[in-house]
Formats: C-alpha cells, structure tokens, sequence
C-alpha cells in the first residue's frame, strides 16, 4: 500500500464519518423536533446566526458569477461540430431551467412578500405555476430544435462553423443569465444584518453546542469507569460498520509516470473513460474503506457489538429503570440478530457473493434486491429497526415504562453521544439497507460507459459519458438513496405504535425466524430450478429485470415534475372572523408586524 | 299544575320499571389485513406522510394559514413569534403612557388620584409647582416624578379611569417587554411620555384647555368668576 493510498483511504474515511455525523445531527432534529409538523405545530426552528448582509451578498453573487463564467466558457469551447452540437442542447436545456426556476421563485417572493419594483410586480402578476408549465413546454420545444438540428448536422446540410457559432451564442447566454441572477439576488438583501436559519437546520447545531455545556451528572454509586465509557462503546460500531459499504464504483487513475508505482503525480491523471465492465487499466480506487471479501459478515459482526454500549450503561448506571433497559436492549438485539442475518441469505444465494461491490453490480445488471427479494427486504427491514432500537421495537428505551432505559441516568455530552449513536445506525442502517435491496450507488441503465436503456435486445436510448461524470453521479446517488432511505425510517417512528415486549419476542422467533428460514429453501430451490431451466427462461427472467430498472428509471423521471406540480398547487381557505382580535388583525393585514400590533 | 315532564321529551335517566336497553357494538375482526399488520402499517405511513408533507411545503413556501384570521382551517398553526404576533383586542390595557400637551409637556396635574386609586400602588408621583411667569402657576401642578413599577402593577386600569386630565392611558398596545433586572422595569415619566398610543400620536384626541385660550373659562385660585 503506497503513501498515495493510505491519504486517499483517510480521505473517504473523513468523508464517510462527516456525512455520518452531520446527516445523524440533521436526523435527529429532522425526526425528534419537526414530528410536531404532523399535530400542526413547526417544531424548534428559531436558531439563527447574524451575519453582515454583504457576506450573503457575496454568497448570492459569487457562485452566480462563478457558474456563469464555467457555463460560457466552458459551452463555448468544443473540439467538434458533433460535441459543440451536444453542448449547445445541454447549455439550451440549462438555460430553459434557469430561466423557469427563477422566475417561479421570483414570482413566489413576489406573492408572499410584495414586489420591490415594477420588474418585480410585472413578473409577480403571472403564477408562479404558470411559469412552471411554459417552462415544460420550453423544454420539450428545445429538444425538438436540436434533435432536428443535429439531425441536420449528420446529414451534411448544417455548415460546422454555425454550429460553433451557435454553442458559443447559448453559452454566453447562459452565463450572462446566471450572472445577472446572481447579482440581482445579492441586490435584493436589503443592507444591515441578516439571520442565516438554513430552514431551521441551524437548530441541530444549535442543540449540539447547548449539550457540550450541559451539566454531565454521574450517580453516586455508579461504576465511574464504565458509565464514562459505554456511550462510547456504543457510538463506535455504528460509525465503524460504513467501512465496507462502497459509495461508489472504481475511479480510475492512469499509470501516467509508466512506473506502475500509484503515486501523488498520477492522481491529476484520472482516465478519461471506462469500458462497460469498468475494467481499470492503471490504478483502481475502489470507493469504499475497506473492501474486505467477507463485506457482509463484517457488517454483521461489527453491528452486534452494538449491544455492549447498551447493555453496560444500563448496568453502570445503578439504576433499576437503567438496568431494565439495558437487559431489554441485550435480549431484543441478541434474538433479531439471528433474524436479521437470515433474511438477506436469500439475496446472497441469488448474488452469490459477500463483497457490497459485486451485489451492487449485480443489481445494476439484472434488477435492484427488493425486487428479487421483496419479502427479505421487509424482515431485513424489520429486524434492522429492532436493531437500532427503533420504534416499534424501542422497548428498551420505553418512555411509558422505564422513563428513557438504559440511557436514563445520562446528560450532556454523553447523552447526545447515545443520541447521535441512535441516529447515526440510522444512517449506516440506511446506507446497508440501500446497498443491499435498492442498488447501492447504482441508477438504473447507467453504466460505467454512460447510459444505455435496453429492453431486451432493443436499444432505445444511448448516450457515452466520461469517467468523472458517471463516478460523481454514483456518489451523489449513494448519498441521496442514503438520505431519502434514512427519512423513510423516520416516517416509521412518526407513525408506529410500540409492541409490547413478549409481543416483539414473539415476533422475532415464531415469525420472522421461520419466515426467514421458508424464504432461504423457497430462494435456493428457485435459483437451482431457474438455472436447470435452460436459455428461454432465463432470457425471460433478463427482461423482467430490465423492465424493472424501466420501472425505476421512469419514477426517477417523473417523481420531480410531480414534486414541483405538487409544491405549486394553489391553496384555499376560509376566513372566519369571529372575534375583535381577528378583526383587528384583518384590519392589520394578518398577522404580520404592523405598528398597531404589540 | 302537573310537575310531570312533557311526554315529547326523552327522560334522560331510565325511568323506574323499564328495561334496560343495550347497543351491542361488534368486535372489531381480527381478520388477515388487521393480523397481517403490514396494510395497516402501509395506511399509516401514507396519512403520517400526507400530513408531513402538506404542512412543510405549506410552512416552506409561505402559504401556511394566518394563525388568526385562519385559525379554523387546516394545516399549521404556530405563530413565528417575533415576525408574526397575535394583535391584542381593541381595548387591551398594556403599557402605561402619559400624554403630553401641544408645547410637550405633560398633561398630567400632579393631583395624585391614579395613585391612590391604584390598589397595586405601583405609582409614585412628587409633584412641582410651575413658575411664577408660567400662566399654568396656581392653577395646577406639574408631575417632578412621575414612576411606575410595572412589575408591581396589575393592569387593572382604575388610574386611567380615575385620571381627570386623561394624562394617562394604557393604549399603547404593548405588554411588558422581558428585561433582565427589576431596576429596568421601573418607568420613569420621560419614558412614559416618550410611549405612543396604537394610533403612533403622544396625545390624546380630547382637547385641552390652556389658561389664555379663547376655550378656556377662566376659572384660576385668584378669579373665581
């Protein structure tokens, strides 16, 4: 192992453990505060931080004028007139969003807040979904014009020297817009200060600042020692079970020094591009910590240790509520351990492999686990919750019974260690669940090459893509999927009443263990009869596969245009005014400040 | 006359004699979707996120329901408290303020009837007399002192009842601000008189009349008629 991998190994720790503790902060204000949202409250969200208006200023402007210059030079420049072509569709595309995107939200701002001139009022005389809807018909007509345009280009009856003429004209186009933008928004921040609330994620910090300095009470007869260390016993396996989860596929460096030695002056040479099976020629990064051969084992191995932390601060606590909830933890974690490993078999049966990265590839290949293994992913997902701990299987931290269990005799900073330990197995349980059942870093029809949807033996779309742009798509995807998988979790606690403790035993061994155990035989049995089958069945199996990552991808397509449908729906109400105060604030115009309010 | 209830009205104990009537409201199945647990489960996700998911992009985009004026209608209904506040009735009693006359002094006399109407006795006042080539002297006082310790006052508003000059009033519209020593809840008459009514005016719309207006009847300690 070369100098240049042990810095790129600390690098992907670093990032790996600063998303896990920056996304288990967020999560925990996300799922312990914002519940509220669901009883009609806004939780806490009141944290701010003043800064000086001309810091936003330059934070509005900079990238504004930064993106504008990267959009006109960067558009502008081609090396053929089928590349210039490609870049003039995107850069028509980008500009077509830009364009809608700051006009909805300007009209937005306009609606809510009140135009701050006659530019601003005629824009906000049009609804903001109007705009949204001119700029999908936008779109649409955009790649009309360039699809016949670069028909044309292939055909010989479009001069090459337009062609570059018009990318460089989109090109400068687009950065002007996103500079004018830039500028416009700094300009609108009237000057004094201005309270950063990043939508009240500042509370998170806020919240983990306030435990630092918060009293850290020990109890009298408790074992000093070991109640100083079980929260560290166990926040540890939940940060250290990431290692073996890749976020990502191989980045390829090339043996640019042709000494076959990885060292610093390689790492400016990443190659340009990848084949489809994504065979590195120089050196090979694997985007993952660790790739150890017995991934899955590892994850298990390191997950059970989890009980320990629990386990030994209910004990040192001296404290029976304490001790209750640590034994709870104990029993609960030992019995869904059995559980938990048994129903992903089924899936390792079908994969045949413990490594994360050949199951994510797999799952690229054919169709993601949970359409493999539907059911293996509900008892994974179950046996995951019980776990963590997490409702409806948190007996052991009980509020109604044992007041918080085996946490209970904590405060402070060690408190908030076993918080963000809960959250942040929430994170890693995500990451693992994601990897496992919904494709890793993987999206469908996209491969190291680029994407190329096919049903069958049809190609319906092709498109080749560099290197970097797939390995930073696989990434981003990883955490996202990471991201939405760990709020789905969160929804389950909003929702889910908890069982009661004999009910949860009950559950994990006379259900989930023999459940498990009937999906492993019914797994193995059909992967041995589908290979017995001969060619027709598995070309059958092949396209189900293809039609699934169809499925997918075309949810991924439409699941934006019906978020923003969504977000700009109109709202109704009613207005009662049944009492002088609310006369009077309808006199006042709402309850916004005016001087005649106190 | 009978005391009897009318026949049309229900008793609404049983009446002695009669049979016990009884609802027999069913067990709710335990049939596969309830034991199943996994549609219920399914159910309540999907109301848990349309509730989420609705009240934040209502919160987010600035359409969530005006507290007040909305207050029966769906969706969130907390009040952000330092941009949005919740307006006081018409006639709320806040902070106390002391009214001035056209040339800025004050309209209080100095006669002393708000503090002793004031069960709290949060008012302290040392009157002053005016000077001689003053027109007001020998006809009233003016207010040297004028204190009140807002933290002793109730708000019961017999001093504005009992002013005769109306110089006092609780119009401002405002309550007690939280300070951090009691020293800063004592107000002292320059920040009485420095307080605005709801309306922003330090008068009051009743006219006043000063020893030389036409208005005035001439009425002073010296000329009685």
């Amino acid at each position: 192992m070369s100098l240049v991998e042990v810095v790129l190994a600390l690098v992907k720790i670093l990032v790996i453990i600063g998303f896990c503790l920056n996304m288990s902060a967020l999560t925990t204000w996300a799922d312990r505060r914002q519940s509220a949202m669901l009883q009609h409250r806004v939780g806490p969200n009141r944290a701010v931080i003043n800064l000086p208006s001309f810091v936003i200023q330059g934070a509005l402007a900079t990238p504004g004028l930064l993106l504008g210059a990267v959009a006109a030079l960067g558009i502008g420049g081609a090396a053929s007139p089928a590349a210039a072509m490609e870049r003039m569709a995107l850069g028509l595309q980008l500009t077509v969003f830009v364009v809608w995107f700051h006009l909805v939200v300007l009209s937005w701002r306009v609606h809510v807040k009140g135009p701050l001139n006659a530019f601003e009022a005629a824009i906000g005389s049009t609804l903001p979904r109007s705009y949204f809807f001119a700029g999908l018909f936008a779109h649409g007509a955009g790649i009309a014009v360039t699809s016949l345009l670069s028909q044309r280009l292939a055909a010989g009856l479009l001069p090459a020297a337009s062609v570059y003429t018009g990318a460089r004209v989109v090109g400068a186009l687009l950065g002007a817009l996103m500079a004018a933008i830039g500028i416009y928004a700094a300009m609108r921040i009237p000057k004094g200060t201005f309270g950063l609330r990043l939508a009240g994620t500042l509370h998170a910090l806020a919240d983990s600042v306030k435990m630092i300095f918060k009293e850290d009470f020990v109890p009298k007869n408790a074992d000093k020692l070991l109640h100083s260390l079980a929260p560290m016993i166990a926040i540890f396996p939940a940060l250290v079970v990431l290692a073996v989860v890749p976020f990502g596929s191989v980045l390829c460096f090339e043996d640019a020094n042709k000494n076959g030695l990885f060292e610093f002056s390689d790492l400016a040479h990443v190659a340009p591009v990848m084949t489809r099976d994504a065979i590195c020629a120089g050196h090979a990064v694997p985007l993952q910590i660790a790739d150890l051969n017995v991934g899955i084992l590892y994850l298990f191995a390191i997950s059970s240790t989890g009980v320990i932390g629990a386990a030994i601060a209910g004990w040192s606590s001296d404290n029976k509520f304490s001790l209750l909830g640590g034994l709870r933890a104990a029993s609960q974690m030992v019995s869904y351990e059995v559980a938990m490993g048994l129903s992903i078999m089924g899936l390792l049966v079908i994969t045949s492999t413990l490594r994360l990265q050949p199951l994510v590839d797999w799952q690229n290949q054919n169709a993601w686990g949970v359409f493999v293994q539907p059911l293996g992913f509900l008892m994974f997902l179950a046996a995951t919750a019980a776990e963590t701990k997490r409702v409806p299987f948190d007996q052991p931290e009980g509020e109604s019974e044992i007041v918080a269990g085996y946490f209970v005799e904590y405060s402070g900073f060690k408190w908030g260690m076993f918080m963000a330990g809960e959250y942040v197995e929430v994170i890693t349980s995500s990451a693992i669940l994601i990897t496992l059942f919904f494709g890793g870093y993987s999206l469908p029809f996209l491969y190291a090459d680029g994407v190329l949807v096919q049903i069958g033996d049809t190609v319906l779309f092709q498109y080749k893509m560099n290197h970097v742009a797939v390995t930073v798509l696989q990434s981003l995807t990883f955490f996202g999927k990471t991201i939405l998988m760990a709020f789905f979790q969160v929804f389950f606690r909003w929702t889910l009443p908890r069982f009661r403790y004999d009910q949860l035993m009950k559950f994990g061994w006379t259900k989930l263990l023999p459940l498990a155990i009937a999906n492993l035989v019914i797994t193995g049995v059909g992967v041995v009869a589908i290979d017995q089958a001969g060619p027709g069945v598995q070309q059958g199996f092949a396209l189900l596969g293809q039609l699934s990552q169809a499925v997918v991808a075309l949810l991924l397509l439409a699941a934006p245009i019906a978020l923003v449908w969504l977000l700009l729906r109109p709202v109704e109400r009613t207005r009662f005014l049944h009492s002088t105060s609310t006369r009077f604030a309808a006199a006042a115009g709402g309850v916004k400040a005016s001087p005649m309010q106190a | 006359m009978s005391t009897h209830a009318p026949e049309s009205t229900k008793p609404w104990t049983k009446p002695r004699g009669t049979e016990l009537t009884t609802k027999v409201i069913a067990r709710p199945k335990r049939d596969f979707e309830v034991q199943a647990y996994l549609p219920a489960v399914a159910k309540g996700l999907a109301q848990t996120m349309s509730t989420f998911f609705r009240n934040t992009k209502e919160m987010v985009l600035g359409q969530k329901s005006d507290p007040v004026l909305e207050g029966f209608s769906d969706g969130v209904t907390t009040l952000q408290y330092p941009e949005e506040k919740r307006p006081y009735p018409e006639r709320f009693r806040g902070l106390h303020r002391l009214t001035i006359r056209d040339d800025g002094s004050p309209r209080c006399v100095a006669c002393l009837c708000c503090s002793t109407a004031c069960p709290a006795q949060c008012i302290h006042i040392e009157a002053g007399e005016y000077d001689e080539e003053s027109g007001r002297h020998g006809y009233e006082r003016y207010p040297v002192r004028f204190v009140i310790d807002e933290l002793r006052c109730i708000f019961c508003g017999f001093c504005v009842e009992a002013c005769p000059c109306d110089a006092i009033r609780m119009d401002t519209g405002m309550h007690a601000v939280p300070y951090d020593s009691r020293e800063q809840f004592i107000y002292e008459r320059d920040l009485l008189m420095a307080m605005t009514g709801r309306d922003g005016s330090r008068k009051t719309a009743n006219p006043r009349h000063e020893p030389g207006d036409p208005s005035h009847p001439g009425l002073d300690r010296e000329h009685a008629h």
